[in-house]
């Protein structure tokens, strides 16, 4: 009623003015019946409003003995008439700014932490030849990541993310920028553009981030090939998703070629070109295959070609209405096309007469199992095999694992790696009079997530 | 070899161009959830061809990214959000989608909260020690049908913008279906009026808006904080409550632990039944009126 009298008032207001005005009492008479008519309008709206049942109250209380919940509000009540004060505050845009509430960040920010630990041999600590070499007995922040990512604007979207860790035993944890890169959206025949420093999209687990992994540890071959951190690189990768009913997507990319394990030359005179397909197939709704093919090409320091490419497969069973699948079935392949200098002693003395070029074209694959029957446990094994990039020797590796999620942002695993290498390795993995080429390790892991997490991909 | 080749690439090449044909004059639609996919064929009829990425007995809180869901986007005119965090999931399909028609902050992608009175908005400060609370409040509005109303004036409003030659039609046809809700509604009304004030356990936080509607009380949640699995002690404290309160029924989506709800509702002499959480559900539930009509009927049923 309220806001009856101050239409009324308003309306009364309007009306002085407009009588000292019209000196023509017929004219006076129209403009009065007009504002009679608006003033009908407004009561009748209001009465309409007035009589709406009213919203219903939003929770019911919650038990005595309940856990305290989340402090939910009632919808707002009947909204009361604007008061002068309410009039006379600002509109758009400082009202916008004051709607999302001073300070409001206008993209979304995440912590993920991933602590891992492992116990192995005496010998095999001395030798620097566990899961995470230098590492050996230690439990130790392996990522620590921040990351920052929404939109620029209506074009394009952006992603950093920063990371700590520790690199080696008892160093001082260490932060880096992992990722920066935009993404451009709206480009057009189905292409979208990333540019920046990014996890590359080669094969499945190169893009997967340290606590995504389904593993404690990321795959002999792919660390073997590389390098522990995996590929990461700065540069530019266009993708291209065709209009087909199934689903394909194409990509192509140019680096530096920073990564010292695989490339290593690091300048885009000689770049780095990366490329991807990957299709993807439902069998009915429960069942679900990935199925890509990789390619990254460089020079080495020394001016040698070494291009690797990749295969990798991943099928999920979901059973129709489980909120998680019950069997994911994982597997990738590497083969490395590498030339490498190769000092040659001719006259026998003892020293290198002359450097020739040598192909080394060396592989390895991993494949893995994951049962997850109940929503927060999973267990699964993943087999490695894998040669070194330019070393002779090879190695093989079993890891049974348990995972365990008291919820969806808190995860634990429990793992058993037991490695064999080849006799051919004694070079590498004997250091300090010891040897790591059979190894037994215990690994265990704690991850979690706070803030915000984008969802996983397939 | 290239012979046997040759007209299955032929094919592979004709097939999504014959589709795309057929399909060229109508509007692309695709909604995150299916309650939105059956309103908006109700609103856009003959005029759109509409998919939805989840199923109705799925979880529209943590769907999983398949690429079948990015392929479905891929020639979207519009995208149907639920918005309010339950469906941020669709961004990263999106974003492996390559199609800028449907990014965020272009004309195609429409969240169509816009204008619904959010319930359990918290008021004080959230973090997930309280579980995975939404924080701009609960997002399971769209099976409410008091609401079907504002949802259908944002569809139309948003297929306008693609037919505004067609605006009459569409307002035509959600004029012509809210006529048919209206009809249900007051029968929905006249079932439910005997249950009015009663008390109701709920697996999941997700039926506010439909228990308000007709009156029903939550009294409490079988998870133990959203998205949190209930502990022994918290299902006993529920259990203690229900006999207490003499609390009749819990209500279970689709995708959660029937057996669990079984077996305490069994323990505190009540009954457990399967709503459908969105369109299609259960069985039977395979349009918007058909999944509320199955709502009702189950609570009366299990109530009675």
């Amino acid at each position: 009623m309220r806001a009856l009298a101050l239409i009324v008032i308003s309306m009364c207001t309007a009306l002085v003015p407009a009588a000292a005005a019209a000196q023509d009492p017929a004219e006076l008479r129209r403009q009065i019946e007009q504002l009679q008519k608006q003033l009908d309008s407004v009561t009748d709206r209001l009465r309409r409003l007035e009589a709406q049942p009213p919203q219903p109250t939003p929770a019911a209380p919650a038990p005595a003995d309940a856990p305290p919940g989340p402090g939910v509000a009632a919808p707002p009540p009947a909204t009361a008439p604007p008061s002068a004060m309410d009039l006379a505050r600002p509109r758009q845009p400082f009202g916008l700014y004051q709607q999302r509430g001073a300070g409001q960040l206008l993209f979304d920010m995440g912590i993920a932490g991933d602590f891992v630990g492992n116990i192995t041999q005496r010998n095999v600590e001395r030798a620097g030849g566990g899961t995470f070499a230098g590492q050996e007995n230690r439990f130790f922040p392996r990522e620590v990541e921040l990351s920052l990512f929404g939109q620029i604007d209506p074009y394009a979207s952006a992603v950093v993310r920063f990371e700590a860790g520790e690199e080696a035993r008892g160093a001082d944890t260490s932060v880096h920028l992992a990722e920066a890169y935009l993404t451009l959206l709206t480009l057009p025949y189905g292409t979208q553009a990333r540019l920046g420093q990014m996890r590359n999209r080669f094969g499945w687990s190169n893009e997967v981030h340290e606590h995504d992994l389904p593993w404690v540890d990321r795959p002999n071959v792919m660390r073997n090939f590389l390098g522990p951190e995996g590929l990461q690189e700065k540069g530019a990768e266009l993708t291209f998703v065709p209009d087909l009913p199934f689903y394909v997507e194409a990509l192509a990319g140019i680096f530096n070629g920073d990564n010292t394990t695989a490339f290593g030359r690091g300048t885009l005179q000689h770049p780095l070109a990366t490329g991807r397909i990957r299709t993807f197939f439902e069998l009915g709704l429960e069942h679900a295959i990935q199925l890509g093919m990789s390619v990254a090409s460089g020079d080495t320091p020394d001016r040698n070609r070494s291009t690797i490419l990749g295969w990798e497969a991943r099928y999920k069973y979901r059973p129709d209405g489980w909120l998680h699948p019950l069997v994911t079935l994982t597997g990738e392949a590497l083969y490395s096309l590498r030339k490498v200098d190769v000092g040659v002693d001719l006259d026998g003395d003892g020293s290198i007469d002359r450097v020739s070029k040598r192909e080394r074209d060396h592989s390895g694959y991993y494949a893995g199992l994951e049962v997850q029957p109940f929503r927060r446990w999973a267990g699964g094994v993943r087999y490695d095999w894998s040669q070194y990039p330019t070393t002779p020797g090879w190695e093989w590796a079993i890891e049974p694992y348990v995972s365990f999620w008291p919820s969806e942002f808190l995860r634990f695993r429990l793992a058993y790696k037991y490695t064999d290498r080849s006799p051919q390795t004694r070079d590498a993995f004997n250091l300090n009079d010891s040897s790591a080429r059979k190894v037994d390790e215990i690994l265990f892991e704690a991850s979690f997530i706070l803030g915000a997490h984008p969802a996983h991909p397939f | 070899m290239l012979r046997v080749f040759r007209p299955l690439l032929a094919l592979a090449f004709i097939a999504p161009l014959v589709a795309a044909a057929s399909a060229a004059d109508k509007i692309r639609v695709v909604a995150t959830i299916p309650d939105l996919k059956a309103l908006t064929e109700e609103v856009g009829g003959k005029l759109v061809d509409v998919d939805a990425l989840a199923r109705g007995t799925q979880n529209a809180h943590e769907l999983e990214i398949r690429p079948s869901l990015m392929v479905k986007l891929r020639r979207a005119d519009l995208l149907i959000e639920n918005g309010l965090d339950l469906d941020s999931w669709a961004d990263v399909a999106v974003q492996g989608a390559n199609n800028p028609n449907i990014v965020r902050g272009a004309p195609g992608r429409v969240d169509v909260s816009r204008g619904i009175q959010v319930l359990e908005v918290p008021s004080i400060r959230v973090d997930r020690s309280m579980g995975d609370v939404h924080p701009l409040g609960n997002p399971h509005y769209s099976m409410d049908p008091g609401l079907a109303p504002i949802i259908t004036q944002n569809i139309v409003d948003a297929l306008a913008r693609f037919a505004p030659d067609h605006r009459a039609e569409l307002e035509k046809n959600r004029q012509a279906f809210l006529a048919r809700l209206d009809e249900a509604m007051a029968r929905w009304t006249r079932a439910m009026e005997p249950l009015r004030g009663a008390k109701v356990v709920v697996y999941h936080p997700q039926w506010i808006y439909l228990l308000h509607r007709f009156g029903l009380v939550q009294a409490a949640t079988l998870e133990d904080r959203p998205g949190i699995p209930a502990s022994p002690a918290h299902l006993t404290r529920v259990i203690r409550q229900m006999k207490d309160e003499q609390i009749k029924l819990i209500i279970v989506e689709p995708w959660n632990d029937v057996k669990l709800a079984n077996r305490v509702a069994q323990e505190a002499g009540a009954k457990a039944v399967v709503l459908a959480s969105m369109v299609g559900g259960v069985k039977g539930a395979d349009s918007y009126i058909g999944a509320i009509d199955h709502n009702v009927n189950a609570l009366v049923t299990a109530i009675r």
